[in-house]
């Protein structure tokens, strides 16, 4: 394989990082959606995969934890993630 | 060769992100007040936080084999069930809030393997890059149903979950994002790859990687991704869509140095409150295609014979728990039914049309531990080079614990 060019990668990276910036930042959600309640998106959400955890099965800390790692299966929004650890650790 | 680019720049644009993201803040006092917060939170020293998780899963099993209609000797046997043994300790490492550090290491009753090894950076709102270890992103099953504890009967589906290889080394990023009311995801990858088998008895298959002694035989990478839409608000119904393209053939080697693979696969996960019960459906469907088939005859190595290389895989499930009974006993059974069924190419060394039908009963203890009882049918009819050979017709019964602890 021919050396990556850095030139290209640079130019490549600028190019790619406005359009997917723009999508990432532009995706909002309804107004209906964002009122949802944490207690509302854990039993929506975590029920997909396995059964539903109860908030008592692990400590704040541990929670916070297990919430990143469900943020990455699950491809949870930032706003579930967060609504949901907040539910859970009983915040 | 501008392929990756693209894709190296496309990952490395979402680095910046958080750079250019700054054009969409609103500007005014409030605004202000966040953002000395948000500077004086990072300067903190960060809170590490370690956690000790797993699962493992263990059972006995029934079998009873008819090769051509004619019963094995002996009849049936019961065992230790060896296949799904499992023990699977997995460790969490957050550093701070955006840092996360898994690896999960797995005992399998014969040797110690690692399932993942990875660390996840989670950047911005709706962008997570990974590096190292990890569960390819294509289809479901292998990143999300295939913990015992998680699948509801004792099996993986037959070639849904090794025919596409799970794990790979590179980098990864993946997100989700809402989207009015509905919500999408995206997970990219960059790994490795897989190595074409070129070796008679396998012409033409891929190596799984998850297996010992992957050798990345080319420089190109691998590309894998999963797009998936969640069109309801309450999230109820998943649609996944799923691709991997990559070279797998040896670059020292003259005949198939261009061996390339595209597979592509669907998926999709919907729930149902149909009361008491709650109704869940899971299937995936996956095809792999490798633009070579054309080997040295095994009889007659101045010949040569050639088939259409694909294979394709599917299962369906669908299980019913009546969640909303009063009745603490009956509320934890569940019912499930799967059927799946695994087709390699016609007219390869490795033909096989195999179906798999499996019924399962059972009962949860808490959220996270389940004992099943599964029984399962196997149909294979294998062939070779286009001449049919042994059908054989397998029943298992499982009885299975497994736990998430
Ligand atoms: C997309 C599927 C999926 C969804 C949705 C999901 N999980 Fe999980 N969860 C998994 C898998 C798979 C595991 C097993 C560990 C692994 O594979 O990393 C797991 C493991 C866990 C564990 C065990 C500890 C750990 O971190 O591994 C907890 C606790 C958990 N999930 C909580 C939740 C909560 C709370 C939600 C709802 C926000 C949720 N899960 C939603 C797939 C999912």
């Amino acid at each position: 394989m021919k050396k990556i060019n850095i030139k290209n990668l640079i130019v490549a990276c600028l190019l790619f990082s406005i359009p997917v910036s723009t999508i990432i930042s532009g995706c909002a959600a309804s107004a209906k959606v964002a009122a949802k309640t944490g207690s509302q998106l854990w039993s929506e959400n975590c029920r997909r995969c396995h059964n539903t955890p109860p908030a008592t099965a692990f400590s704040a800390d541990q929670w916070e934890t297990i919430g990143l790692h469900m943020q990455s299966r699950a491809l949870l929004t930032e706003t579930e993630k967060n609504k949901i650890v907040q539910f859970l650790k009983g915040e | 060769m501008k392929k990756s680019i693209l894709l190296f720049g496309f990952i490395g644009g979402m680095f910046l992100f958080p750079f250019n993201a700054n054009i969409f803040a609103q500007s005014g006092t409030d605004s202000t007040v966040i953002k000395l917060a948000q500077e004086v939170n990072s300067l903190k020293a960060g809170e590490s936080h370690f956690l000790v998780v797993g699962l493992t899963t263990f059972g006995f099993v029934n079998s009873s084999t008819t090769t051509n209609g004619i019963k094995q000797k002996p009849s049936s046997t019961n065992t230790f069930d060896a296949n799904h043994y499992e023990f699977s300790p997995m460790f969490l490492w957050r550093h701070g809030k955006n840092l996360l550090l898994e690896f999960e290491p797995s005992f399998d009753g014969n040797q110690i393997g690692v399932n993942w090894a990875c660390a996840s950076y989670f950047v911005t709102p709706g962008l997570i890059v990974r590096g190292g270890y990890f569960v390819l992103p294509f289809g479901m099953y292998n990143k999300r149903l295939a913990a015992g504890w998680i699948d509801k009967v004792a099996t993986d589906p037959i070639g849904v979950a090794d025919a596409p290889p799970a794990s790979d080394w590179g980098v990864e990023a993946e997100g989700g994002l809402p989207l009015g009311s509905m919500k999408c995801s995206y997970d990219i990858a960059i790994t490795t790859g897989y190595q074409m088998l070129h070796d008679k008895l396998q012409d033409g298959a891929l190596q799984n990687p998850n297996g010992s002694g992957l050798t990345d035989n080319n420089n190109n990478k691998m590309v894998s991704g999963r797009f998936a839409l969640l069109p309801f608000s309450n999230s109820s119904l998943e649609i996944g869509v799923s691709g991997i393209f990559g070279k797998v053939g040896d670059t020292n080697d003259s005949l198939y140095k261009d061996a390339t693979t595209t597979m592509y696969a669907g998926d999709i996960t919907y729930l149902a409150d149909i009361r008491p019960f709650l109704l869940n459906i899971k299937g995936q469907y996956n095809v792999i295609n490798v633009n070579k088939g054309t080997f040295p005859n095994p009889g007659d190595s101045t010949k040569t014979y050639s088939f259409s290389n694909t294979s394709t895989s599917y299962f369906g499930q669908i299980s019913l728990r009546p969640v909303s009974l009063r009745n603490k006993i009956i509320r934890n059974f569940e019912l499930a039914f799967r059927y799946a069924n695994y087709i390699t190419p016609k007219g390869s060394l490795w033909e096989q049309n195999s179906t798999q039908t499996s019924i399962g009963l059972d009962y949860w203890l808490s959220w996270r531990s389940i004992i099943k009882l599964t029984y399962e049918t196997v149909n294979s009819n294998y062939a070779s080079m286009g001449i049919s050979g042994d059908k054989t017709k397998t029943n298992y019964v499982y009885l299975q614990y497994s736990v998430q602890f």
